[in-house]
């Protein structure tokens, strides 16, 4: 376990590095969720049409039933490029500590998405699709590029906010991926399928946002068990710009049973030229 | 459960999901009007961003309540339409005033967590007021920033007001509204006469809102600025110290709250009145039950759209200017630096509704309400006309009106006091102006004397066939087009007249036929059909 920490400190330091508000990371909007921040659930708005915001630090470290630790950060940047459309790209940075069996780090792909958001809440729901890949890039990357579609939709009462997301990512690669044991617990886990319901509530007076979550997922990998996932998490504007969120979770049924947490932090500033 | 058939339900379930997904968005896109694509846009990113939350803390904090304020406001009305008056006027009256407000947010809120089911129902029109308020804070932003010199903060308002054009699907037209539009339409008056004291909170807010600019401006050193703040957050404090006596009465004009920034950012200050003024149109829409829940948005959507284009409703900058003075800066709450200590004392009722010159801004009358006194009538032509006294006073407890009778010599008293009272020009002329007044005057005739009878008569009818010494000028041909059909036989009915056969004059001259061209086109259809609104009185001009 000291070997486990010890290992891990260069990436703690460099997760609380770049979460300083000063780096100008993270996504902002405490209102506005995104995957892994801290649910994998997110809701169906982009970014703010001419936002920049960076994710700089979203660290996640999760605990296998075997023992072995995974961290991994994944810096992000989106852009509201268009009215209700994102693009965003995105660095997973894996280190995977499993103890006797030795430990690996690495690059695990580079992830491109594009949100667009098809329409603001009526009575109609929000809806949106994500078009995403994951590029072969980096030692713990794929072989070669998967390509996923996602919907999501989001309604909203008084009392509590929904959001539904399913996904589907083309090809197969299971064998694809570097090393068996790798495959399953690098950041960029892949999934066949993916689909849950996130339901949060917000304090605005207070800037804050509480939600919760149950997922499923299925390997990509023929040989692994159906994965049911639940977490909890919280998202807190600090200022205008910077909001932080963290979240602890586990991972219920499949062949990794365990546990995770996650902290993040987000930087929103625009363009400075006004255009049109 | 078997893998096997985990993954089989877990298919089948996601199956179902996109199937829904792919059916909501199928009835979505053929729902029309409820599908909005209205979007967010970032604030203009520039070094003088958030200067003012830092440098003014306590005020801009105050901002963010207001924020609260105005977005729990539209949710109660929306979802709670018969909700007792209480529930605006005392229980989230005290929270935002002994809470919200006491200890306001650190943040600007997120008003789509607030009032979640109005920004459902109008999330467009919500998006006008958020471009606005933007637009608001990014002016305090330039005009708090010390690093700025006054060339350097006139080129970036000038900058904020363009990128804040940059959106006409949002942004509040530059050109001055006239009241007209807030005030007199089918739906108007319904939230201030429901909901005095939240209304005059919602026009403190806005006195606030305009008025700290001008502490920014006539400030010479920070530490002025400083200091001129504070008393200006002061004096809002002080509006609610007696609501609703001590709130504005009239809604807070810009021009005359904030006449240095009126003059320097004329274009900005105009913004801010027409984003006022449509708070309290929606307040209107949303209060009026006559306008029925499947109309509401469609009126929302019609009031945004007349207040973002340049042509409906719109007055010479001048007379916008004229129209804010004679309004009076005491019925707005006062001015927002060089005040007295003491509140002003208003002229007028509270929430009247005067009646103004769309060429020249002069006003011309009063709607509804009455001067109190303080106020030289003398410079008012026409002033009065239509009113009706009556409509504002208390009833008399306990009094049976029928069981009243007068002995002889009360009634001859009473006849020598009125024809002594009558005698007297003005006084007959001030009381046939007052509708209230003739109705009494018409119902007494009867009972008269012949010989006072016939006297008095002959008094009217010499007052009525002569013109009043100052008159009001027919008003020029305007906003025929774009003016809503409300005034439609169904919805505009006049009220039975009392006077119906006694040849009385009409109490304003008609409207002239309107000016083509210069107006947009008529709408082909009632913009107010399906409203259920009562009979008005025929509009006096």
């Amino acid at each position: 376990m000291l070997n486990s920490i010890r290992a891990a400190l260069p990436v703690v330091l460099f997760v609380v590095g770049a979460s300083h508000p000063y780096t100008a990371i993270a996504q902002t909007d405490y209102y506005n969720t995104d995957t892994g921040r801290p649910l994998q659930i997110e809701d169906a708005y982009a970014v703010e049409r001419r936002a920049f915001e960076i994710q700089a630090a979203p660290l996640r470290l999760e605990r296998a039933r075997s023992g072995v630790y995974n961290w991994g950060i994944e810096p992000e940047l989106a852009f509201g490029i268009l009215p209700r459309t994102q693009v965003e790209v995105g660095f997973p940075l894996a280190y995977i500590d499993a103890g006797v069996s030795g430990r690996t780090y690495g690059l695990a792909g580079i992830e491109m998405s594009v949100l667009h958001n098809l329409n603001v809440e009526t009575s109609i729901p929000a809806l949106a699709i994500v078009a995403s890949t994951l590029l072969p890039a980096g030692g713990l990357g794929p072989d070669d590029a998967h390509a996923s579609l996602k919907g999501i939709a989001t309604k909203t009462f008084s009392w509590m906010r929904f959001h539904v997301n399913a996904e589907y990512t083309f090809g197969s690669l299971a064998d694809q991926l570097p090393g068996e044991a790798d495959a399953s617990s690098g950041v960029a886990e892949q999934s066949r399928w993916m689909g849950g319901i996130a339901v949060d509530r917000t304090f605005p007076l207070r800037s804050m946002l509480v939600g919760g979550e149950v997922y499923a997922r299925d390997p990509l990998r023929e040989d692994e068990e159906l994965e049911w996932n639940t977490g909890v998490g919280i998202r807190y504007q600090l200022t205008p710009r910077f909001n932080i969120d963290g979240g602890v979770g586990g991972r219920l049924t499949g062949d990794d049973r365990g546990w995770y947490a996650t902290f993040g932090s987000a930087y929103a500033f625009g363009l400075p030229w006004s255009g049109r | 459960m078997t893998r096997r058939t985990s993954r089989f339900a877990f298919r089948a379930a996601l199956r179902a999901g996109a199937m829904t997904f792919s059916l909501v968005a199928a009835v979505g896109s053929s729902a029309g009007a409820q599908w909005s694509t209205t979007y967010e846009q970032f604030y203009l990113e520039a070094k003088h961003n958030w200067t003012f939350r830092d440098s003014y803390q306590a005020a801009d904090r105050l901002f963010n309540a207001f924020d609260y304020g105005h977005a729990i406001l539209y949710e109660k009305l929306w979802t709670r339409p018969g909700a007792p008056t209480s529930v605006l006027e005392e229980e989230q009256y005290n929270f935002l005033t002994k809470k919200v407000l006491v200890r306001p947010p650190r943040l600007p809120l997120e008003e789509a967590a607030i009032e979640v089911r109005y920004a459902q129902l109008a999330p467009e029109a919500k998006q006008m007021f958020d471009w606005a308020h933007i637009l608001h804070r990014q002016i305090y932003d330039v005009l708090a920033d010390e690093r700025l010199s006054q060339d350097a903060k006139d080129r970036e308002v000038q900058r904020l007001i363009a990128y804040y054009k940059s959106r006409p699907e949002l942004a509040f037209s530059s050109k001055p509204k006239s009241m007209e539009l807030m005030q007199e339409q089918p739906y108007s008056l319904a939230f201030r006469e429901k909901y005095p004291k939240f209304n005059g909170l919602i026009w403190g807010y806005h006195w606030l809102q305009v008025g700290l600019y001008e502490p920014l401006m006539v400030g010479k050193t920070s530490s002025e600025r400083q200091t001129g703040v504070r008393a200006t957050v002061a004096r809002f404090w002080q509006m609610l110290d007696d609501p609703p006596r001590t709130l504005p009465y009239q809604m807070p004009m810009t021009a005359a709250v904030a006449p240095m920034f009126t003059d320097r950012y004329t274009e900005a200050a105009i913004i801010f009145d027409n984003l006022h003024s449509m708070h309290d149109v929606i307040s209107d829409i949303l209060a009026n039950p006559d306008v029925p829940r499947e109309r509401k948005r469609a009126e929302i959507m019609r009031a945004a759209r007349l207040y973002r284009d340049d042509t409906s409703y719109i007055m010479p900058v001048a007379a916008w200017r004229t129209m804010a003075q004679e309004m009076g800066i005491e019925n707005m709450g006062g001015p927002a630096v060089g005040f007295l200590p003491a509140l002003p004392t208003p002229t007028v009722t509270r929430g009247a509704v005067m009646e103004h010159d769309d060429q020249t801004g002069k006003m011309v009358g009063m709607k509804t309400g009455q001067m109190t006194g303080a106020m030289n009538h003398a410079g008012m032509a026409g002033m009065g006309a239509g009113r009706d006294s009556m409509a504002t006073m208390p009833g008399m407890a306990g009094m049976d009106h029928s069981k009243m009778s007068m002995d002889s010599s009360m009634m001859a008293s009473m006849t020598a006091m009125h024809m002594r009272m009558l005698a007297d020009s003005g006084m007959r002329r001030h009381m046939l102006a007052d509708t209230a007044l003739r109705r009494l005057m018409r119902e007494m005739l009867p009972m008269m004397p012949a010989e006072h009878r016939a006297s008095l008569e002959q008094m009217l009818r010499d007052t009525m066939s002569t013109p009043a010494r100052a008159t009001r000028r027919p008003a020029p041909a305007r906003r025929a087009a774009t003016k809503p059909a409300a005034k439609a036989p169904a919805q505009t009915a006049p009220k039975a007249d009392p006077h119906a056969g006694h040849a009385m004059p009409p109490a304003t001259p008609a409207k002239p036929p309107a000016k083509p061209a210069t107006r947009t086109p008529p709408p082909a259809t009632d913009p107010h059909a399906g409203m259920k609104m009562p009979p008005k009185p025929a509009p006096s001009r």
